[in-house]
C-alpha cells in the first residue's frame, strides 16, 4: 500500500492499541540500572533498548522525578584521553537492540531531588520521536556491584 | 639508510629492555618515579613518600564523572578483590582528582569509600596537579560550564602502577583484560 494509506493504518493501529497503556509494546527496555555515587554526584543510567517494531525508533531524551535533569551522553577515548559529550538522540533500527553500557552511551542524572539508596527503584521516562514515552523502573546499584 | 637505522636500533633496544612476562605495558624504562605534593582526604599536605611501602596504582579523574571514572575504579576494585588478602593489603589506589574546585577532601573521602579501603583520594593546587600530570605526560582539561554550573573534565584514561619504592612499572589500560591486570598486580606485589 502507498505511504499515506500505511501511515493512516499505523495511526489507527496505534489508537486501537490504547493510549492509556504505560508501555509501548513494540519498544522494550531491559536491564535498567542507575549507578549511584555518594552525595549529590551525578548518576549514570544503563539499559538495553529493544526495538521490536518494523520501523526505526529514535530515543530523544529522558526525565525522572528523582532528578532535576537527565541527559544522554556518550563516553569515548581519544589519544588516551577520556571524554564525553551530550547527544540529542539515538536511532535504533527496526528489529535491533541498543545498549547504554559503561564506557559508552549512558544517561547522566544530575541534581537529585530526593535521597536515594542502593536497592531503590527509580522511575525514568524515556522519550521517543513520534512514539509514546516509556516509563521504566531503574534499579539503583553501587559501582562496585557489577 | 641512516633514516631507518635509528628507529630500528631504538625498537630493538626497547624490546630488549621490557620484561616480556608483564601482560600490561611495561613502562619501567620510560616513566619517572612517583613525585608529587598534593592534599589528602583529611586536608593534609602529603608527598609521594607517604605512600611508599605499598604497590601503588595511580589514576587521574574527577568525582562528577558519571561513567568512565567509576567504571575504571570499579574495575580496579574488582581486580584487587581477586587477589589473596595479604597481597591486597599491599596495594593502594591513589585517585588524583584534577577537579579541585569541586573535589574537596570531604568529597574525595566519601567517594573513595565506595570503592574500598585501599582507595585514597588526593587533589591539590592547579600547579601541583599540572606538575604531576606533566611528569607522566598526561593531560586534562575543563569543558564549558552550563547554566547550572556543571562541566565535564577530559582526563587521561590510564592507570599507572608503581612498586613500593615509587618506581614506575606498568601502564594499565581499559582494554587490558581483567585477568591480565590481576596477574600483573599480583606479580608486581611479589616482585617489585
Amino acid at each position: 500500500m502507498n505511504r499515506v494509506h500505511r501511515n493512516c493504518a499505523m495511526g489507527m493501529l496505534a489508537l486501537l492499541m490504547g493510549t492509556g497503556a504505560a508501555q509501548a509494546a513494540e519498544i522494550e527496555v531491559s536491564d535498567a540500572r542507575l549507578r549511584l555515587l555518594p552525595g549529590d554526584l551525578p548518576g549514570a543510567g544503563y539499559f538495553v533498548l529493544h526495538n521490536n517494531s518494523d520501523d526505526i525508533v529514535t530515543l530523544s531524551g529522558a526525565e525522572s522525578a528523582a532528578f532535576e535533569s537527565v541527559e544522554m551522553h556518550v563516553s569515548m577515548e581519544q589519544d588516551g584521553m577520556a571524554k564525553m559529550h551530550s547527544i540529542d538522540g539515538v536511532d535504533v533500527p527496526a528489529g535491533e537492540q541498543f545498549a547504554f553500557a559503561p564506557s559508552g552511551h549512558h544517561l547522566m542524572f544530575m541534581q537529585r531531588t530526593q535521597s536515594l539508596s542502593v536497592g531503590d527503584e527509580v522511575e525514568v521516562v524515556l522519550d521517543f520521536e513520534g512514539e509514546e514515552s516509556l516509563s521504566v523502573s531503574f534499579e539503583v546499584v553501587s559501582p562496585v556491584s557489577q | 639508510m641512516m633514516k631507518w637505522l635509528l628507529p630500528l636500533c631504538a625498537s630493538v633496544w626497547l624490546a630488549g629492555c621490557s620484561d616480556q612476562n608483564w601482560r600490561t605495558k611495561d613502562i619501567s624504562e620510560v616513566m619517572p618515579a612517583l613525585d608529587f605534593e598534593l592534599i589528602d582526604e583529611h586536608g593534609k599536605p602529603v608527598d609521594e613518600e607517604a605512600y611508599f611501602g605499598k604497590t601503588t596504582l595511580l589514576y587521574f579523574g574527577y568525582t562528577h564523572c558519571p561513567d568512565v571514572c567509576p567504571t575504571t575504579l570499579a574495575r580496579l576494585a574488582k581486580a584487587t578483590r581477586q587477589l589473596d588478602d595479604e597481597v591486597r593489603d599491599k596495594v593502594q589506589v591513589l585517585f588524583v582528582s584534577v577537579d579541585p574546585a569541586r573535589d574537596t577532601p570531604e568529597v574525595l573521602a566519601q567517594y573513595t569509600d565506595v570503592f574500598g579501603p585501599q582507595f585514597i583520594g588526593l587533589s591539590g593546587e592547579a600547579s601541583d596537579l599540572d606538575a604531576l600530570a606533566n611528569r607522566f605526560r598526561i593531560s586534562y582539561g575543563y569543558g564549558e560550564e552550563d547554566a547550572e554550573g556543571n562541566y565535564d573534565v577530559n582526563h587521561s584514561s590510564a592507570v599507572f602502577a608503581f612498586n613500593p619504592a615509587g618506581e614506575a612499572r606498568l601502564l594499565i589500560r581499559d582494554n587490558d583484560p581483567l585477568e591480565a591486570v590481576v596477574s600483573d598486580i599480583d606479580r608486581l606485589v611479589a616482585k617489585g
